[in-house]
């Protein structure tokens, strides 16, 4: 447990260092100063309307998967080039425990930027609109969603030094393009995820993002063992690799 | 009698080992073991041996053979991390961490106690340089950073890849102190290093990779002596060198002979032969001897022989 939390420490450090968090912070800053413009001198029900047709999309759709992305393909990707994974691979660690350890680290930075970029939405939400009902279930879904992608990305830093790119390719043709295409290939997209999640908790949430969920039903446990599975499945993915692949 | 590429009380024993990397065989076929004392790795650039030191370590698969490290595949079996420390070749250091942080980071990961980290910094001679960032430190003082962490809960096999590299001379003498107590108290101490003079100095046993191949393996004398189809150099300074040069050239032992001031270099195939002949031809015609010494027992000739005969 020591060892876990040590690994999970440091790579917060490592995450949190550089120009890397300013750069991520000034994204986040970006959902809830729209909010702010989209939801201020509206009634209660266009105001809430209106954030979810832009503020939940941008959070979901752009923020979180850039920051997750940048975040979760460092988190193990750069111990790998900077020639540091011999420090944490020849300790007598289960090697999950580390691959679970950088998954931990990306997901509470991730959470952290863009969980709090979705609670300063809600709350200018609930200030200029009186409406707190999302701000809670936006923070819980954003954490799932959050989970889900930072365990692909975490694999795909390992694998690629052109994680990013590929990353992005991933975001904005799969996830923005033919998830929203192909009915069938929502229940694929890692952002619907803490959408479904969300759309749980709040009433009037599916029917303002009937257009994202497509067929998809509400459903915060559902989402949940989801986004678990997902990232179980990475953690398992990345010490098999991290026992059988070549570590130059 | 065993061969010298395998020790006494084997603590990591390698078979039939190889590794390529696409169409480039870094190691063939190789086989030796490790074991308690230390042993200096040797070869060229690329001769193989930092993918060997590596497959010992786990952190690359062989593509044929097997490594076990105190009886285990240490690729499956993370426990022998308590028992082996690698110092690896490249900067496998964090920036940001100071280098007390870096070695007490180490230890906890490693499970081993925090209480050792000062005095593992103490012995590698960075304790005034320990509560500064890494990131500024020069080569050789992130070389005792990683000997450092190495050194923590004092395991019982620790691999240095070039673990001298940068350091100044002071510095290696108290390094090479250090490996050589490890040794001499039991552990398993191996090190690669081309700088081939240390070696030599601190390495009692040497096996030399040229090409991904065991070349050699023994004591720096012994391998020299194995060459029989390379001619053996000595110098023998004397009263007199170009008449006992006369009287040696006649002996079967000697293969040339070139005389330089009042020294004699001397090539033979048999040196046990000379060294019987030259006693006895100089007793014979009455010539004082002054010196007798191999000229290339050292390390670097003999790597250069085991090169060229490739």
């Amino acid at each position: 447990m020591t060892a876990l939390r040590t690994v999970i420490t440091a790579t917060l450090h490592q995450l949190f260092s550089g120009r890397r968090p300013i750069l991520l912070g000034l994204l986040a800053v970006l959902p809830p100063v729209v909010t702010f413009f989209v939801v201020r001198g509206v009634s209660e029900g266009v105001a809430l309307r209106r954030f979810h047709d832009v503020s939940i999309t941008l959070l979901f759709i752009l923020v979180l998967p850039l920051v997750a992305l940048v975040l979760g393909a460092a988190a193990l990707g750069d111990e790998r080039r900077d020639t540091t994974l011999t420090v944490l691979v020849l300790r007598p660690m289960r090697r999950e425990t580390i691959v679970g350890a950088k998954l931990a680290a990306a997901w509470i930075a991730v959470t952290a930027i863009v969980g709090g970029a979705a609670a300063a939405s809600g709350i200018v939400l609930g200030v200029a609109a009186g409406v707190w009902e999302p701000l809670v279930p936006l923070v819980l879904g954003i954490a799932l969603s959050a989970l889900g992608y930072v365990a692909v990305f975490l694999i795909l830093g390992y694998l690629t030094p052109r994680a990013v790119l590929i990353g992005l390719i991933y975001v904005f043709i799969w996830e923005n393009a033919i998830s929203f295409t192909v009915d069938g290939f929502a229940v694929l997209s890692l952002f619907r995820i803490g959408i479904t999640g969300y759309a749980a908790m709040v009433d009037l949430a599916p029917r303002f993002l009937s257009d994202v969920l497509g067929s998809l039903d509400p459903g915060m446990y559902g989402a949940a063992a989801k986004a678990i599975g997902v990232a179980v499945v990475a953690t398992m993915a990345g010490a098999w690799m991290l026992r059988r692949r070549d570590i130059a | 009698m065993t061969s010298p590429a395998f020790a006494d009380a084997a603590t990591i024993s390698v078979n039939g080992v190889s590794k390529w990397f696409g169409q480039k065989v870094a190691v063939s076929d190789l086989s030796c073991s490790f074991g308690p004392g230390l042993t200096g790795l040797l070869g060229p650039n690329g001769a193989g041996k930092t993918t060997l030191l590596r497959m010992v370590c786990g952190l690359l698969t062989p593509s044929d053979g097997t490594v076990e490290v105190l009886g285990e595949d240490p690729r499956t079996t993370p426990s022998v991390y308590r028992d082996l420390a690698l110092v690896p070749e490249e900067d496998a250091v964090y920036g940001y961490q100071t280098a007390r942080e870096f070695v007490r980071y180490c230890a906890v990961l490693s499970g081993h106690p925090v209480s050792e980290v000062d005095d593992a910094i103490d012995a590698v001679d960075l304790g005034d340089a320990a509560d500064r960032p890494i990131a500024g430190f020069s080569k050789g003082m992130r070389q005792r950073a990683k000997v450092a962490a190495a050194l923590v809960g004092s395991p019982r096999i620790l691999v240095l890849d070039e673990p001298l590299n940068g350091t100044d001379p002071v510095q290696r003498l108290r390094l090479i102190r250090i490996f050589q107590e490890l040794a001499g108290a039991g552990h398993t101490v191996i090190v690669s290093s081309h700088v081939l003079a240390e070696v030599e100095r601190m390495a009692g046993r040497v096996l030399a990779i040229v090409d991904g191949k065991l070349a050699a393996a023994g004591d720096v004398a012994a391998i020299r002596r194995a060459m029989t189809d390379i001619p053996y150099r000595v110098r023998i300074t004397s009263a007199g060198p170009r008449d006992l040069g006369a009287r040696l050239v006649t002996d079967d032992s000697v293969s040339t002979v070139e005389v330089d001031g009042d020294t004699l270099h001397v090539e033979t195939t048999d040196v046990e032969a000379l060294g019987r002949a030259v006693p006895r031809i100089a007793a014979d015609h009455g010539f004082r001897l002054t010196g007798f010494e191999p000229e290339d027992e050292s390390l670097e000739s003999v790597f250069r022989y085991l090169v060229r005969r490739r």
